[in-house]
């Protein structure tokens, strides 16, 4: 039986795919997205959040901690150390005002699919799973697992995926998927690479690979401001749209700074950056470029 | 003039701008600060008014506020009738005596407005002087029979004033008038004046019914008048605005904040299976949608009876109103309302004529007297129970031993509820000088027939519904006890009562500890909802085992309306780690901070007791976040909520979409944001008529929705 680090399991979801969904969250990135909204999603190992303003300063986080991660100032000022955390997770059952909480949990597919199951009465013919992260396909094993049963039982099927996953692990997916929301950071490579770590060429040639293997796809395109928020970029991202067979359109993902608070509660700083956020007008720009080039905005 | 809405695209346009313009009048309250102005009639020149019997005083306040009302005619009407007096905005019969109301009025009943529609107000006056020929009745009834017809003529003094006043201001609605609503009407237009007239009326007088089933009674009349080409699809549309505009006539610019203005229990169904077993939506039900969805008129909740057999495309549109927020169109999962009522033994047809109270209780229209006593079931636990208001809390070896103690409690209380009923209606059978309200009676199955008022067993069916509150909150105390004391042995039994006399001061940690770690109800956690399930089946039982013992039918219900709020400052510290005077949950919904897994989530939590033992209702309120409900996939995800729900088993849920960020933002500054309603419990009211707790709470609650 496959398992992975789940860092949340979101009931009534209505943004990933059609109807009502379940968003299963795998832990684990292989690119270094800047502008990343789940950076909690990003290593593969569990860490832990911590949040300073919740603490009562009631010292029990210490007094289970066998690794000297908790410390008190005079004060009474809490401190946490997270060089000297083994992950133990013991000051997180003894924290009485959650100040701190274990990002991740092992799940294995039973454990995951006995959630996913409580809201069949909700998918209706088009809800059902949606396997997201982090990046899924890195879990491919446990995906397979995943979409295979989600499938059996009669529910619909979605990925979203950031393409960077080995070509085995797409082709393995791919027929178990109705769609996937696969998203397009950037079609310059050099920024491509400056911004996420990674080259886009494996990503592109992923997706050809979906489609050739008759996989619906969604492209999700995230707008920076001063990134990517410019003609050509859309311009190449139509191209992309028009080279595929079963493309249903592009969605566009205004970037916003909601994953902050959560840097925060990992890092203890939140590096979101305000000035990518876009304006309507580089919206509109977005959508009138890929309208004009006979590509769906969804 | 833009009516409010949370939603990304603003409301439809489909009525003209006259229409409009009269709406948001209404809605900004120049018709109830007009009827503020004249409260209420005087009875002070009557002579002798204080020797006069019961009936004699109530024939003659209703004669006098016939005779006296203001009548009023606004330039942008469409059907006449007006309840004009600012007294019955307070809920009692407007005619004072020496400055003070004389009688009480009557609310959580559906009149028999079909049968005014089908058969008119003369055929009800010919079978009262047909009844009144009857030598074997006794002085009593002939008096009852007399107060009805006495309310029937001062209705037609009312209406002959009404016809003078509209000859030459609304021709059209005065050629109407000079047929409805005494005789049956022949098109759209006389049914819409005719329904209007009557209701306004009853409301003249100071009573809150509800309309019932709206699109039933009225559609037939359209389906023709659009057959024959003599009226088109638009022009329904602003007639039936009309009538829904008249209807916030009570409506004030600057009401005193309390627990919402915005409704008088003047509640509507749509949909559902008639007594031949077929569908009822008609092209009535979406014209109500449109002209809700385009004013944003809260003041006539709407209940949508959903059903397998209910066209997609209705059930879609319901979806795209309810994305506009208010709380205007909530749900009853008809299956298991019908299961609900053959259980407590009406027939299977009589059971599909069901509407509600006027509020969500559910009822038989025209033939209910319907009484509903609600109790705090949270206080039977730590009061009668546990007993920490007094020195010597109790003491129990095991969650089981103190769940029967609990339940014992509960059982006692239920108890009492129904015998105190059982003696109550004995009572008024007896005396009919008690509750006399002959303007309802006249309108109400049977009571003609057997020469009595509604109140003194004139009606068909006497129904009397114990209503449990704070069951989740009774629920999660257990699970709190449980962990804390039995399972984890965190705190004595003993200490825990102690720090819970003491407001948790000084158990802060341990506090924070049972609030954090455990998961309650709501949250789709089956040992934590097994808890709050168990109260409520058991207490479904109670009530049950007092069916056929008298002529009254009991069957239990779960609400608080607002007593959430109402009851906070007098409940104590509870075991899951709430202070004294936190707002704990109302109706059947999670306590708020509790939930944290969504609507979902939260659906399956509350569908997991029996609901059919609550044969009169059990209410879930659902707030979602606007953002949830984009595009046509929100449509599809809200119609998937309210199917899923019917398919686990629900029975009555209110959804409403709301910001937190508007909500403050109304807060601050009201006067921009008048027309804003929210769900409430129960029913829907003005934002800005909600007093600041409550709106806090609102705001609280959608705070945490919106994450």
């Amino acid at each position: 039986m496959s398992a992975a680090l789940v860092t949340k399991i979101q009931r009534f979801s209505t943004h990933d795919g059609d109807g009502v969904r379940t968003v299963v969250f795998l832990k684990g990135c292989p690119l270094d997205c800047k502008w990343c909204h789940n950076p909690e999603t990003k290593k593969a190992e569990n860490q832990l959040y911590y949040v300073n303003r919740l603490c009562i300063g009631c010292g029990a986080c210490r007094a289970a901690c066998g690794q000297d991660a908790h410390a008190f100032l005079p004060d009474g000022r809490h401190i946490y150390r997270p060089e000297q955390c083994a992950l133990c997770m013991k000051c997180v059952s003894v924290c009485p005002a959650k100040a701190m909480e274990s990002v991740a949990q092992v799940m294995t597919a039973e454990q995951i699919m006995e959630i996913v199951l409580r809201d069949k009465p909700f998918y209706g013919e088009n809800g059902g799973l949606t396997l997201s992260g982090g990046e899924p396909l890195i879990h491919a094993d446990l995906c397979v697992e995943l979409l295979e049963r989600a499938k059996k039982l009669g529910m619909t099927t979605a990925i979203e995926t950031s393409g960077y996953a080995s070509r085995e692990a797409v082709r393995r997916v791919a027929p178990l998927t109705d769609c996937f929301l696969w998203d397009i950071k950037d079609t310059d490579p050099v920024r491509h690479k400056e911004n996420t770590g990674a080259d886009n060429r494996l990503i592109l040639e992923n997706l050809k690979i979906a489609d050739s293997l008759g996989a619906k796809t969604v492209l999700r395109c995230i707008v920076l401001k001063g990134v990517n928020a410019e003609p050509a970029h859309f311009r190449a991202v139509s191209g992309i749209y028009h080279s595929l067979q079963y493309c249903a359109g592009v969605e566009l993902l205004p970037y916003h700074t909601y994953g902050g608070s959560k840097r925060e509660q990992l890092d203890g700083f939140d590096d979101g950056n305000k000035a990518w956020i876009p304006a309507e007008a580089d919206l509109a720009l977005a959508r009138d470029i890929l309208t004009e080039n006979g590509v769906p905005v969804l | 003039m833009v009516f409010y809405t949370p939603f990304c695209e603003p409301r439809p346009i489909r009525l003209c701008e006259e229409t409009r313009r009269f709406a948001w009048e209404s809605l900004q309250g120049k018709y109830g600060d007009e009827a503020r102005t004249y409260s209420a009639v005087s009875l002070d020149h009557i002579p002798g008014f204080s020797e006069l019997s019961e009936v004699e005083k109530y024939n003659i306040a209703i004669a006098e506020i016939a005779k006296n009302a203001p009548v009023r005619i606004c330039k942008e009407e469409k059907v006449c009738g007006s309840a004009t007096l600012g007294g019955a905005i307070d809920h009692v019969v407007p005619a004072f005596y020496q400055g003070r109301p004389v009688f009480r009025s009557v609310s959580h009943l559906t009149l028999n407005f079909a049968t005014v529609l089908k058969r008119g107000v003369n055929a009800l006056e010919n079978d009262i002087i047909e009844r009144s020929k009857d030598d074997t009745l006794t002085d009593a009834q002939k008096a009852t029979l007399d107060s009805f017809q006495k309310a029937i003529a001062a209705m037609r003094v009312y209406h002959k004033r009404y016809l003078q006043a509209a000859k030459t201001a609304k021709p059209e609605a005065y050629q109407a008038l000079l047929r409805v609503p005494f005789a049956p009407p022949r098109t759209f237009f006389e049914a819409v004046q005719s329904l209007w007239f009557t209701f306004s009326f009853v409301r003249l007088c100071g009573n809150w019914p509800g309309l019932g089933r709206i699109d039933e009674m009225l559609g037939g009349y359209l389906e023709k008048d659009l057959a024959r080409g003599t009226l088109t699809i638009d022009e329904a549309r602003e007639i039936l605005a009309g009538f829904f505009i008249k209807g916030c006539e009570w409506i004030q610019s600057s009401p005193v904040p309390g627990s919402g203005d915005a409704q008088h229990y003047q509640n509507i169904i749509l949909g559902g299976t008639n007594e031949n077993g077929e569908d009822v939506t008609n092209e009535v039900s979406y014209l109500v949608l449109d002209v809700v969805e385009e004013l944003a008129i809260s003041d006539f909740p709407i209940t949508v009876r959903v059903n397998s057999k209910m066209p997609r495309r209705f059930l879609e549109r319901v979806a795209q109103v309810m994305r506009h927020g208010g709380g205007i169109v909530a749900v009853y999962n008809e299956d298991l309302v019908l299961q609900a009522l053959e259980r407590i033994g009406y027939d299977k047809k009589e059971a599909l004529s069901f509407a509600n109270d006027g509020c969500w209780e559910v009822q038989i229209p025209g033939k209910t007297n319907f009484h509903y006593v609600p109790f705090d079931s949270l206080r039977i636990l730590l009061n009668d129970t546990l007993r920490l208001n007094t020195d010597s809390p109790a003491h129990f070896e095991s969650i089981e031993s103190l769940y029967i103690a609990f339940r014992k409690n509960l059982k006692n209380t239920v108890d009492k509820i129904c015998a105190d009923a059982i003696k109550e209606f004995a009572d008024f059978c007896e005396h009919p000088e008690k509750g006399v309200c002959s303007v309802i009676s006249v309108f109400e199955q049977d009571c003609i027939q057997r020469a009595k008022g509604y109140q003194n067993g004139g009606t068909v069916y006497r129904v009397v519904s114990p209503h449990i509150g704070g069951a989740p909150d009774v629920g999660n105390s257990l699970l709190a006890i449980q962990k804390l004391v039995f399972e984890e042995k965190k705190v004595s039994f003993d200490d825990l009562m102690r720090i819970l006399q003491n407001n948790w001061e000084g158990a802060e940690a341990l506090r924070l500890y049972a609030l954090n770690h455990y998961t309650y109800y709501g949250n789709d956690d089956d040992e934590a909802d097994a808890y709050t399930t168990r109260v409520i089946d058991d207490f479904g039982d109670m009530v049950e085992a007092w069916q056929g013992k008298s002529p009254i039918i009991f069957t239990g219900g779960v609400s608080t309306f607002g007593r959430q709020i109402e009851w906070a400052p007098f409940r104590l510290a509870t075991p899951f780690g709430k202070r004294k005077g936190d707002i704990l949950s109302g109706n059947d919904s999670p306590t708020p901070g509790t939930d944290t897994e969504g609507a979902t989530a939260m659906i399956r939590s509350y569908c997991k007791a029996d609901l059919k033992k609550m044969g009169t209702g059990a209410a879930l309120d659902v707030k979602l976040a606007p953002g949830t409900l984009k595009g046509e996939n929100g449509v599809a995800a809200l119609v998937a909520l309210i199917e899923g729900f019917c398919r686990l088993g629900g029975y009555f849920m209110q959804l409403d979409v709301v910001d937190a960020k508007t909500l403050k933002r109304a807060q601050e500054n009201p006067e921009a944001y008048k027309t804003l309603s929210v769900r409430v419990s129960g029913w829907n009211a003005r934002f800005v008529t909600l007093d600041r707790e409550w709106q806090n709470m609102i705001i609280e609650r959608t705070e945490k929705n919106s994450l």
